[in-house]
C-alpha cells in the first residue's frame, strides 16, 4: 500500500474515534425505526400466550391490550388488541411510579436533591415524619402505616381512600397523615402513598411554576414523547402513584433510556448513578411468604435478582432484567444484555398472567442469540 | 349478670356479637363513612379517563368500569366532558381538565338529570 493511502486510512480511523458514542446506535426520532421480525414458531408461541381469545363479558384470563418489543432501538414486534391502538395513551397505573422516579432522576442530575435529604425539606407536611428521607420513599421504605390492599379489602384500603374518597383532594397530605409504623429505611412496604409524597416533594424541588410542566420539560420532550397525560389531584400534585398515560411506543422510549443507562443519543438525561440506584435492591428487603414470586424492590423499579432467602422471581428471564409494573398487568420490561425493551399494556382482571412466562417467550422469539440461531438453521 | 347469662344464653351471645360489631364499626368509622363514595367516584373517574384520555368507545368504557356493586345512576355530559355516577347512594362527578391534565374528581358532584 502506498504511504499516502496508508496515512489517509489511519487519519480516517483516527477520526472515527471522535464520532460520539451514540452515532452507531439507532434512536427513535419522531417515530421508531421499524424492522419487524419475520414470522416464526416462537412468535406464534408468544402470541398464543399473550393474545388468547378475549372475553370482554367475563373479563377472565390474559387480556393484553398492547405488546411492543424494541430490540436495539428498533421496533421488531407490535400488536394491539381490544380498543387499544398505537395512538392510545394507555393508563399505566403503577408504572407511573417508575416514570415519576425517572422524572426525579433528571432533577437529581441537576443537583436539586440528594437521596438522604429529608422529605420534609421539600414537602412541609412531612415534618410529622422528620426521619423519612427521599431515598426511603424511593425504596418503598418510609415506614408509614399504609394499607395497599386493593379490591379485596376496599373499606380499609389506603389506596382506594386516597384515589377515590377522603384522600383524593390532596393525596400527598393524606399519605403524610399516616402514623409512623416502623423506623424509616428498615422495612419494605409497597405504598402508593410514598409515591405521591415524592410527587409533592418534586414541587418543592423545582418550584411551583416549573412543576406543572416539569415531567414534560425534563423528560418527555427530550425523549420525543408526545402522547403523555399525567392527571393531578385537586391540589395540583401529579398522581405519581397511578395516573400517567402514554402510548406503548412512547413508554418504550423511557425503557430505551433506562436500557442505555440514562443516555438519550448524546445527552445524558439521567446520571448513570441514578439508574444504578434504581437497579439496586433495597438493602433491608426481607422476602416473605407473602412476597413469594414478587419482583425485588429497587429505587421505584422492580428487579429480577436473587436475594438472601429468595431465588430470582422470574427464573426464565436474565438476572439483569428490571421493570416498571402496574395494576391489571401493565409492564415495561428492560433486558439490557439482550438490548430488549418490552411494553405490555393490559386489562387483566385476575391473576392468570405471569411475567416469567411472557418474558420466556419474548426471549425465545427475539433475544439476539435466539434470532441468530433461527437464521443459521 | 351471671344469672342473666344462665337464663338467656342465646340472647347473651347475640348481645356480645352486636357489641363486638359496634366496636369494630366504631374503630373503622372513618373508612365506613367514606365507603359509599367509592363506587360513584371510581366509576365517574375511570370512565372519564377511559373515554376522554384514552379515547376509547363509550360502550367499552361502561363495561370497563363495571364493579360488583352496580351503579344506580350515570350521566356522561359529552359536550363538557363531565361524567357523573351514582352508587350506594352517593353521587360523584369527574371532569376532563385538559390535554395534559386528563380527568379529576370534583369536590361537588353535578346533579344527575331526571330520567
Amino acid at each position: 500500500m502506498p504511504v499516502p493511502a496508508l496515512r489517509r486510512l489511519s487519519l480516517a480511523l483516527g477520526l472515527l474515534c471522535f464520532i460520539p458514542h451514540g452515532f452507531a446506535e439507532t434512536w427513535p426520532a419522531a417515530d421508531w425505526a421499524m424492522t419487524p421480525a419475520a414470522a416464526s414458531p416462537a412468535i406464534e408461541a408468544l402470541e398464543t400466550y399473550a393474545f388468547p381469545t378475549r372475553d370482554d363479558d367475563s373479563r377472565k384470563g390474559i387480556r393484553t391490550d398492547a405488546l411492543l418489543v424494541i430490540r436495539d432501538g428498533q421496533i421488531i414486534y407490535e400488536r394491539y388488541a381490544g380498543p387499544t391502538k398505537a395512538s392510545t395513551p394507555h393508563l399505566a397505573w403503577s408504572v407511573s411510579k417508575s416514570i415519576l422516579a425517572t422524572t426525579l432522576g433528571v432533577a437529581y442530575g441537576k443537583g436539586l436533591f440528594k437521596l438522604d435529604d429529608p422529605a420534609a425539606k421539600f414537602y412541609p407536611p412531612m415534618n410529622a415524619h422528620p426521619q423519612v428521607k427521599i431515598g426511603h420513599l424511593l425504596n418503598w421504605a418510609s415506614g408509614l402505616g399504609w394499607q395497599e390492599g386493593y379490591e379485596y379489602a376496599p373499606v380499609r384500603s389506603s389506596v382506594v381512600a386516597m384515589l377515590y374518597t377522603h384522600g383524593r383532594s390532596d393525596m400527598a397530605a393524606f399519605a403524610a397523615s399516616f402514623d409512623q409504623a416502623a423506623t424509616p429505611g428498615t422495612r419494605f412496604l409497597y405504598s402508593s402513598g410514598d409515591a405521591n409524597v415524592l410527587a409533592a416533594a418534586l414541587r418543592g424541588m423545582v418550584g411551583d411554576e416549573a412543576y406543572k410542566d416539569y415531567p414534560w420539560t425534563a423528560l418527555f420532550e427530550p425523549l420525543g414523547i408526545t402522547s403523555a397525560v399525567w392527571e393531578t389531584d385537586a391540589s395540583g400534585t401529579f398522581v405519581g402513584s397511578s395516573y400517567a398515560y402514554l402510548t406503548a411506543r412512547d413508554l418504550a422510549r423511557i425503557g430505551l433510556l433506562m436500557q442505555r443507562d440514562g443516555r438519550w443519543a448524546d445527552q445524558q438525561v439521567l446520571p448513570k448513578a441514578w439508574v444504578d440506584f434504581n437497579r439496586t435492591p433495597f438493602a433491608n428487603y426481607q422476602p416473605s411468604k407473602e412476597t413469594e414470586g414478587d419482583a425485588v424492590p429497587g429505587g421505584q423499579w422492580w428487579l429480577n435478582v436473587a436475594v438472601p432467602g429468595a431465588a430470582k422471581p422470574w427464573p426464565d428471564a436474565p438476572d439483569d432484567t428490571f421493570a416498571a409494573l402496574g395494576h391489571w398487568g401493565q409492564a415495561l420490561y428492560v433486558l439490557p444484555a439482550q438490548k430488549l425493551v418490552v411494553v405490555r399494556y393490559a386489562d387483566d382482571r385476575d391473576k392468570t398472567y405471569s411475567h416469567n412466562e411472557l418474558l420466556k417467550r419474548v426471549e425465545a422469539a427475539f433475544a439476539p442469540t435466539a434470532q441468530t440461531a433461527a437464521e443459521a438453521k | 349478670m351471671s344469672s342473666f347469662i344462665k337464663r338467656r344464653p342465646f340472647s347473651s351471645v347475640l348481645l356480645l356479637i352486636v357489641l363486638a360489631l359496634a366496636a369494630l364499626a366504631w374503630q373503622n368509622r372513618v373508612h365506613l363513612a367514606a365507603f359509599p363514595g367509592i363506587i360513584g367516584a371510581l366509576s365517574a373517574k375511570e370512565y372519564c379517563s377511559c373515554r376522554y384520555v384514552m379515547d376509547n368507545p363509550a360502550q367499552y368504557c361502561l363495561a370497563y368500569v363495571k364493579q360488583y356493586i352496580p351503579i344506580s345512576g350515570f350521566f356522561d355530559d359529552e359536550a363538557n366532558k363531565r361524567v357523573t355516577a351514582r352508587g350506594l347512594g352517593s353521587t360523584q362527578t369527574a371532569a376532563w381538565q385538559g390535554p395534559r391534565q386528563g380527568c379529576q374528581l370534583l369536590p361537588k358532584a353535578d346533579s344527575l338529570p331526571q330520567s
